[in-house]
């Protein structure tokens, strides 16, 4: 713009400059031609500077992209084919247990998780998560992971990972109803080493993932990177939600389907039984554990119906598990089929829209602005049946120190202050079948317990 | 596990049956923009029409400085076909991201050009400077406008349309010619980085007295801006350029559209394919459109880039690799 009033500067100049009475032909036309020279070189600069701003943009679209939010840190190369993120997950909790009849709870606060985690992509098509978890009493490596996905329909994943069985222990830990699972989580197996084969079919319509696992027993706190048996445990599942891309939003957060596990042989060795060491209330204490001396021995199954449903704020989620496990002790062996079942449901009280992936506060929790974020008040209630051949002359669990059944009720309140900060206050009552023990053991009386929990996730 | 087994297998083919909607990248030099809109939606007709599925295509488009677009390809630009201003462009995404083969340009007829085009000149209406030939736009007085061999395919043509008249004129003297072409970017105010930045800067901006452009560009040109104010003029020698096109066969393959891609190009050497090149200033191969077309294209010795130059290869190497003639004649 400066040159343009140069450029006009010095044509007023000549005019001025120019003798009233006229110049000659030759003069005009030398002033014309210097006129023109200096338009010339006034577009020349300005297409040069044209050029420039678009190299600049050019260079600046090529950065890697840092990135710092509610979702964490990002860091991406321009082309967005290699990304690394840093996310965590960091949850204080309480538990107070009432009327325990002198039975030692756990009462006290508790680290639950405190994990760091790290993920991204690799070479546009390879993702990987690395957490390792600081929050129990020994530092474990929760995932660890490589996922290829060739297409959306068909992806590779390896590592240490959930096995695909449970709705409800494939929720996010950040995102979980309460405190703690129910007790149909169970039976399904936890987190486990092997490779699947996944994917997501029209527009996560439906989807499906295939796998083959060392083999979990049912689920429990520890997987270790030994595997006790040559025989592997393969694991599926395949959920649909028919209508989650149409147009009926009464039923577009309808979702259903089946987990399942099946290993041919778990045979027993010296080394580990391949038995669940315990199944645990919400309180996270033992109900029922083998006896002394009973192994895995044979062919192990599971399979899980699952369903859930979200619309506006309400959310239902429900599944049923059977787990079947041949056991053996001694020269005595014995099919035992245990079952467990929960339905939970939640409330938004704030407008939001519940979801299988957790509450977003519309307007998050600024007392200066009156914004208190999101509520959601949570119910379940959850039943666990131990198979009563385990408890047929005591021989593979002991009635004095084990219950035979389970049935919980939990209500809870969740306050999602941001999409980062969330506090839970929930009560949990459990009453238990079949234990004829001491009275200080769990199950003579029902189980209450008071949770809170104050959570990080980013 | 047997039931869950099959509730799998009959899902997966009950969802992968049915009509598609398949997307194609294409990715070209910078004055296509119009062939290809044109051809595209031809193409997507033809397609819908002549698949036994009812598939549909949608073809995107991407556009820019032709060396640099095979870059972006290199650097991950997901193409599934490379419509390019010239072979050597689509020989370095073989070399250096091995997403198709070597041989890549014997797959189609001839070499995977399904048209040809050259170099010409766009003055301003009345020719103010009264350039005809070469030896014109390196006189001291004319301003010249062209984008930059590094980074724009048809600038290389240009530039070597330039070189095989300099050594024409000079008994093949390479010194001459060497003088020459640092005499012709003497004479150029600005680089832009793609043939149609240059044509802006031409037409647009109105810099310079003769832009060296690709003959479709310039009937483009008066077609767009006007017969009245520029014309076009023929030198007595330019090049037969030959802008080639492939499938990248990785990327086609990952995204599962390499039949569709296959169909894509071959349909350029169709009836209606050609007829659309030659509607866009495009020599086409096909004799048929050839002849209906005759009328704007202009007879001038056209030299070749093997039988003058040695091959692409030889020629980047020599002027526009790091160091080349290029780097050595001319200075921002």
């Amino acid at each position: 713009m400066k040159l343009k009033q140069l450029l006009v500067a010095v044509l007023l100049g000549s005019q001025i400059a120019l003798p009233v009475c006229g110049a000659d032909d030759a003069t005009i036309a030398a002033l014309k031609q210097q006129i023109d020279d200096l338009a010339q070189k006034v577009r020349v600069l300005e297409r040069k500077r044209e050029n420039d701003q678009d190299a600049a943009t050019t260079v600046a679209k090529a950065q890697p992209k840092i990135s710092l939010g509610a979702s964490g840190f990002n860091f991406s190369s321009a082309d967005s084919n290699f990304i690394a993120q840093l996310h965590g997950v960091v949850q204080f909790d309480s538990r107070s247990f009432f009327g325990d009849n002198g039975a030692n709870g756990n009462d006290g606060f508790l680290l639950r998780r405190a994990r760091p985690i790290f993920s991204g992509t690799l070479f546009h098509d390879f993702d990987y998560n690395f957490t390792p978890d600081f929050g129990g009493s020994t530092v474990q490596i929760s995932d660890a992971w490589v996922n290829y996905r060739y297409q959306p329909a068909l992806q590779l994943q390896a590592g240490k990972f959930k096995s695909p069985v449970g709705l409800e222990h494939l929720v996010s830990d950040r995102d979980l109803s309460f405190n703690e699972r129910s007790l149909a989580t169970d039976l399904v197996p936890n987190r486990d080493l092997g490779l699947a084969l996944k994917g997501e079919l029209y527009n996560g319509a439906a989807s499906y993932t295939l796998g083959v696992f060392n083999g979990a027993s049912d689920y429990n706190g520890t997987t270790t990177n030994q595997s006790f048996q040559d025989d592997k445990a393969f694991a599926g599942r395949i959920f649909f939600q028919p209508w989650k891309n149409s147009d009926l939003s009464g039923l577009r957060g309808l979702g259903f389907g089946v987990g399942g596990s099946y290993q041919a042989n778990h045979p027993a060795t010296n080394a580990a039984t391949g038995l669940t060491p315990g199944f645990t209330t919400d309180g996270q204490q033992k109900f029922f554990t083998y006896a002394s001396g009973v192994n895995a021995s044979g062919a192990a199954w599971r399979v899980s119906p699952q369903a859930y449903y979200y619309y506006g704020p309400l959310g239902l989620l429900a599944e049923y598990v059977i787990s079947d496990q041949q056991v053996k002790k001694a020269a005595t062996s014995v099919d035992l089929q245990n079952t467990a079942w929960e339905v939970s449901g939640s409330w938004v009280l704030t407008g939001e829209d519940a979801a299988y992936t957790g509450v977003t506060p519309l307007h998050p929790f600024s007392p200066r602005n009156h914004q208190w974020g999101a509520w959601q008040v949570v119910a379940r209630y959850a039943a666990l049946d131990v198979d009563n051949k385990a408890f047929v002359g005591g021989v593979f669990a002991d009635p004095t120190k084990s219950g035979s059944g389970a049935q919980a009720w939990s209500l809870g309140l969740n306050w999602y202050l941001n999409k980062n900060l969330r506090a839970n206050l929930s009560y949990s009552h459990t009453t238990f079948d079949g234990y004829k023990g001491a009275a200080a053991g769990i199950a003579q009386q029902p189980e209450q317990v008071l949770f809170s929990r104050l959570q990080l996730a980013f | 596990m047997k039931t869950l087994l099959n509730i799998l297998l009959v899902s997966s083919l009950a969802f992968a049956a049915g009509a598609k909607e398949i997307k194609l990248l294409n990715v070209s030099y910078d004055p296509t923009r119009e062939l290809y809109a044109e051809y595209n939606a031809a193409f997507a007709k033809y397609w819908q029409a002549n698949n036994k599925d009812g598939d549909t295509v949608t073809i995107s488009q991407s556009h820019g400085g032709s060396g640099k677009q095979a870059q972006a390809v290199v650097n991950g630009l997901e193409a599934d076909v490379v419509t390019l201003a010239l072979a050597y462009d689509i020989d370095a995404i073989s070399q250096q991201a091995r997403l198709l083969p070597a041989d890549w340009q014997k797959r189609l007829p001839n070499n995977s050009t399904p048209y040809t085009s050259t170099i010409v000149f766009l003055v301003r209406a009345g020719n103010p400077k009264g350039i005809t030939n070469w030896n014109d736009v390196v006189k001291k007085d004319v301003k010249v406008v062209v984008a930059n061999p590094k980074t724009s395919g048809g600038a290389r043509w240009a530039y070597l349309a330039a070189w095989a008249y300099a050594l024409e004129a000079n008994h093949h003297d390479e010194a001459k010619a060497k003088e020459f072409i640092t005499q012709l970017y003497k004479n150029v105010p600005v680089l832009d980085s793609g043939a149609r930045g240059s044509t802006v800067t031409f037409a647009q901006r109105e810099i310079g007295d003769v832009l060296l452009a690709w003959e479709n560009e310039a009937h483009l040109a008066l077609k767009e801006f006007g017969a009245d104010k520029f014309e076009i003029v023929t030198p007595s020698i330019s090049i037969l350029a030959e802008p080639p096109v492939a499938v990248v066969d990785k990327n086609a393959k990952r995204h599962g559209t390499t039949e569709v891609a296959k169909a894509y190009l071959d349909y350029l050497s169709s009836d209606e394919g050609q007829e659309i090149a030659g509607k866009n200033f495009y020599r086409p191969r096909s004799e048929k459109a050839a002849a209906k077309y005759a009328g704007n294209f202009a007879q001038l010795k056209l030299v070749t880039i093997d039988g003058e130059f040695g091959g692409w290869a030889k020629a980047q190497k020599t002027h526009f690799a790091d160091g080349g003639v290029f780097d050595q004649i001319f200075q921002p």
